[in-house]
């Protein structure tokens, strides 16, 4: 529910370059090398086996590409998965829908909704711990295609929804359209806290979100941006969250959204990650729908 | 024994009675000889020597002086000195009306004396700005600009290109107190800072005091801003006006009866709305965009006697912008205003005892709504006063100067409101919180000549501040999760705090052209600036103290060294100053606004120390053809907060180590001036990522230190250049041309990091980017009176 956060950020952001006649130049900054960390990024839904997906923090200037790239996701690693009872050492494997394409893979334990799951990292002599649940999922109450007044083919997806006034609930979206995505993308502004809507039924539009946000020329050229298409079949994921796993992406959203405007202060991300590295570990509680938009 | 007694009392008493010699007392005002109004701070003193006095806010003098034959002068900036002789044997009133000086074509060759008040004065780091000279120097869009101006003295800085808002000696900007004729102005902005709310036109008087303030302010810990509104021409009918490219303003005032009673109207627009359309593509997205801002000034007074006079102002004004995008998707609008009335009592109990009344009503309030598709989103912030102050000044000898009185404030604020709506639903964004408490003052103060070098200001001034009900008070534990609530009724007393504050400064006279002086003060400050992003933005929240947030709390030491050369054509000081700050606010690091909902907003501060200190060196020449001033800062500022930084100190944003402002003015005749300033100051301070990693395919900040990095250093030359045409009958008009920034420097205003690549096909590049604001700007106004 960062929306109406958007709202504001948005405006000063326009038009304090628009209305006055502003000029910009490219400067250079120095920084000093930074101190190297080691950067999870790691989940695990219910009826699933993990994923946690390594990498390395980059000096801020430098150019990234293959040889850079190759540096910060190539370096030996454990990865263990523990449920309490059992453990497992996940398989590092090949995969390119995500970026960067090496992931560790559980084979074994699958997620189970209210477990609690633990995650062990060592490499080069360090050692990083994190642990998460998962919450029970929801479902929507229903979702339809909703075309856009001023066009004929693209639109957003009406979701509506009823929040349990009995519980604390936190909630992501992802959409993936079928044939056009290779994996499920957060929509924009995909993480909600109930605080705003406890125990109410709402209905809100869903825009869809983008694989990556670096790729500017992609978003200024896709005219499908934050929306969908009429007749593409769509499969939307409802996830529910711990507070921590929350409060991450929370965090990195806005980072995501605002971190190149200045007037926003910056936000420290709120890892649950221990032994000095960055990112996350994160149970979901997932529920999927598949829709036909017509 | 016993029977003597009476005899040495009575003999003790009639050898007093011869020796002691009869005190009588002067006392009048000082106006102005064609319009009526009021001078302030005048000078009323005996020629060759050292005894005098100055005239209060209302242009009040008292001086009490041994019986005899006196030569006593009246002098004011910019007007003739005028001279009466009297022979003093009883109690009299004597008013000066002096005029205004001719334009001077030469230098001017010594005649009688200009004013030493920069030695004399007990106060340290005041500074008096005259009017006249803010509307020559150089106009930024064709406006001169009051904090402009102020900005340009030493120890004061900008917040940045094209801002308004300034900061005092390290503080930040609601740690100064600006008045408008006595009512609190909360936010002087207009257009998120870029000019104040001040139209030139309708003012009188600025007094600017930093830090070391005597005992009758309080309420900041920075400096006081004391402006006073012209009362109206009560010869007269007078119409001022200017007309320029972004804006025009008309003030017009005269007499409801001739000497007795006038008003004064002034208001300002801006149309760059307007003017904006033609140039804004029909195809652009924000084509149905605009902003423009207006303000109303209002005066009426009314001389009832010679023992009273009443007086009603009032001050309106708003900013409007509209965001329209074309698509419809995205609707915004905001604004923001203060709106202030002073309705003020003058009372001459006796030639030595002058007493202000005032009742003062002050609104502010910031206004944003958005709607984007089905989501509607609204919030407010604000905040309203209603005072209630009395001022006394007692001039009991010519040794003393004592004022004394009270101030009584009834503040209600509501600090943030937030209303939601998707589709048909109404969000549940919390109930609209009000928050109320009471302020009182009470002080004293003297200004006792103690030697014929050494004067001494001293005073106290005691502060209650309490938070009252109705209030619900959620309570959070150390995890910041809300685990329960307290409700507080209607007038409960929630929280008190009690304060003294002792004030002491000291002038000592080296020879009479230099002195030293030094200061020590204590401040409270109740109400607090919480602010959510490093940009002054109208965004920021108006919050008073609780049982969460303490005052904030400063010491000041102070100590200057004055000389003046040339019989007082050169001003120069040098002052060093030392402040400690205790109990400032700041929001906790990754606190967004959704989290004061349900809660109570001051949940979400943290608090920390501040520690600030410099020196100011400063050079003026007041009069003569050619006039202006050099000022140089050189200070430090940091901030400490065990929750920011990992409770490292960090530059505070404003520290600005280097801060120079050169101005001149040059008067070639009777139809020319032209001014320059030159401005140059360090970078401002900011944070700045050190690195940077992969999720989901998004890169992230790792952020360094607070503050670490400066941006580079800040410097602009404005020129100005106006003519006067050759005065017609009664109709008088001037031409403006200004050049602001005119070697057209790119001076940042903020950096931000563009990332671009596509990491699909494993390339990426970041650059630091540097937006700057106001290139080469020129702007024409044509100013008219009759």
């Amino acid at each position: 529910m960062d929306n109406y956060n958007s709202l504001i950020i948005k405006t000063l952001f326009i038009i304090i370059p628009i209305i006055f006649l502003s000029c910009e130049k490219e400067i250079t900054v120095d920084l000093p090398e930074p101190e190297q960390r080691l950067v999870v990024e790691g989940w695990i839904e219910q009826g699933d086996y993990a994923t946690v997906i390594l990498t390395k923090n980059m000096p801020y200037f430098g150019k990234t590409d293959s040889t850079t790239l190759v540096q910060m996701i190539n370096f030996p690693a454990t990865v263990t998965l523990s449920n309490g009872e059992i453990s497992e050492t996940l398989i590092k494997t090949l995969n390119f829908d995500y970026f960067p394409p090496i992931i560790y893979r559980g084979t074994i334990i699958k997620g189970e909704i209210g477990k609690t799951y633990y995650l062990t990292i060592n490499s080069e002599g360090k050692q990083l711990t994190a642990s998460t649940t998962i919450p029970p999922p929801v479902k929507f109450d229903s979702l339809r295609f909703l075309l856009d007044k001023n066009s004929d083919s693209l639109g957003t997806i009406w979701a509506k929804f009823t929040d349990n006034p009995s519980e604390k609930n936190y909630y992501r979206i992802f959409s993936k359209r079928l044939n056009r995505d290779k994996k499920m993308i957060p929509i924009l502004g995909s993480v909600y806290d109930d605080i705003f809507f406890n125990g109410l039924s709402l209905s809100f539009n869903i825009y869809r979100g983008y694989d990556t946000f670096t790729d500017i020329d992609g978003i200024n050229n896709d005219k499908e941006f934050s929306k969908y298409r009429l007749g593409d079949t769509v499969v939307i994921k409802l996830c529910t969250l711990d507070k921590e796993h929350f409060d991450f992406w929370y965090t990195v959203e806005y980072e995501v959204y605002y971190g190149e405007n200045p007037f926003v202060n910056p936000i420290p991300i709120k890892s649950n990650i221990k032994g000095g590295g960055l990112g996350i570990w994160g149970g979901y509680g997932a529920n999927y729908d598949t829709l036909i938009l017509k | 024994m016993k029977k003597l007694t009476p005899f040495i009392f009575l003999f003790v008493i009639s050898i007093q009675n011869l020796f002691s010699q009869n005190k009588y007392t002067i006392s009048g005002y000082v106006r102005d000889a064609a319009t009526g109004e009021n001078l302030i701070g005048a000078n009323v003193y005996v020629k060759n020597s050292t005894k005098g006095a100055t005239t209060n806010h209302y242009g009040f003098y008292s001086l009490t002086l041994t019986e005899g034959i006196y030569n006593i002068a009246a002098s004011f900036i910019g007007y003739t000195e005028e001279i009466k002789q009297i022979n003093l044997n009883k109690n009299i009133i004597i008013n000066f009306s002096l005029n205004e000086k001719p334009i001077t074509v030469k230098e001017v060759t010594v005649t009688g004396e200009k004013s030493d008040a920069n030695i004399k004065s007990t106060e340290v780091g005041k500074f008096e700005i005259p009017i006249e000279k803010v509307k020559i120097m150089p106009a930024f869009m064709g406006e001169v600009d009051i904090f402009k101006t102020i900005q340009l003295t030493p120890g004061i800085q900008s917040s940045g290109e094209g801002n308004s808002v300034f900061y005092v000696r390290g503080g930040g900007p609601d740690q100064n107190l600006i008045l408008l004729d006595e009512a609190v102005v909360y936010n002087a902005s207009h257009l998120f800072g870029f000019f104040s709310i001040f139209n030139a036109d309708a003012i009188k008087n600025i007094e600017l005091t930093k830090g070391s303030m005597p005992a009758n302010y309080g309420g900041r810990l920075a400096s006081v801003l004391d402006i006073s509104m012209k009362e109206g021409n009560n010869k007269n009918y007078q119409v001022d006006g200017g007309i320029g490219l972004i804006s025009s303003r008309l003030t017009i005032q005269g007499p409801i009866k001739k000497d007795t009673s006038s008003f004064i109207i002034s208001a300002r627009r801006t149309y760059a709305d307007i003017i904006m359309k033609p140039f804004v593509k029909k195809t652009s997205p924000f084509k149905n965009s605009g902003y423009y801002f207006y303000d109303l000034n209002a005066k009426v007074n009314y001389i009832i006697n010679d023992k009273d006079r009443i007086y009603l102002s009032g001050y309106f004004g708003r900013d409007i912008f509209g965001l329209n995008v074309d698509s419809g998707s995205f609707k915004n609008n905001i604004s923001w205003g203060n709106a202030t009335s002073t309705l003020r009592w003058n009372h001459l109990f006796n030639n030595k005892l002058f007493m202000n009344t005032t009742l003062l009503y002050s609104d502010y309030n910031f206004t944003f709504t958005a709607t984007q598709q089905q989501y509607d989103f609204s919030l407010t912030s604000g905040v309203t006063d209603y005072e209630c102050k009395s001022d006394f000044s007692y001039h009991p000898s010519s040794l003393h100067n004592i004022k004394f009185g009270s101030d009584y404030i009834y503040h209600i604020f509501a600090p943030n409101s937030f209303t939601a709506k998707t589709g048909d639903v109404n969000l549940d964004l919390g109930e609209k919180i009000k928050l109320y408490s009471h302020n009182l003052a009470l002080y004293i103060n003297d200004e006792i000549e103690l030697t014929s070098r050494l004067k001494l200001n001293t005073g106290i001034r005691y502060t209650l501040f309490q938070q009252i009900g109705p209030f619900k008070r959620f309570i959070q534990d150390a995890a910041y999760n809300i685990i329960d609530s307290i409700i507080y009724k209607k007038g409960e007393n929630i929280k008190t705090y009690s304060n003294i504050e002792p004030r002491i400064s000291a002038r000592f006279f080296i020879d009479t052209s230099s002195s030293v002086k030094i200061a020590y003060t204590h401040n409270y400050q109740y109400i607090h600036l919480a602010s959510i992003s490093n940009v002054n933005l109208p965004t920021d929240i108006w919050v008073p103290s609780s049982s969460v947030i303490k005052p904030q709390f400063g010491i000041q030491y102070s100590l200057g060294y004055y000389k003046n050369f040339y019989n007082n054509y050169y001003e120069t000081s040098i002052e060093i100053y030392y402040k400690q700050l205790k109990n400032q606010i700041e929001f906790r690091e990754g606190v967004t606004p959704e989290q004061s909902i349900h809660n109570n907003i001051d949940n979400n501060f943290t608090f920390g120390k501040g520690e600030s200190y410099g020196v100011e060196i400063f050079i003026q020449k007041k009069e003569g053809k050619i006039n202006g001033w050099i000022g140089y800062t050189l200070s430090w500022t940091t901030r400490q907060f065990s929750e920011i930084n990992n409770g490292k100190k960090f530059y505070a944003k404003y520290d600005r180590r280097h801060d120079i402002s050169y101005v001149t003015n040059f008067q070639l005749n009777k139809q020319w001036i032209f001014s320059i300033i030159w401005v140059y100051a360090t970078g401002n301070a900011m944070t700045i990522p050190i690195s940077r990693y992969f999720i989901e395919g998004n890169i992230i900040n790792e952020y360094g230190e607070k503050n670490a990095y400066r941006m580079k250093p800040y410097h602009r030359l404005d020129l100005g250049v106006t003519y006067y045409f050759k005065k017609k009958k009664n109709f008088e008009s001037n031409i403006n041309f200004s050049v602001y920034n005119a070697y057209n420097r790119y001076n940042p205003y903020y950096i931000y990091f563009e990332t671009k690549g596509n990491i699909n096909e494993y390339y990426l590049e970041t650059k630091a980017k540097q937006v700057s604001l106001f290139p080469m700007l020129p702007s024409i106004t044509w100013n008219f009176k009759f």
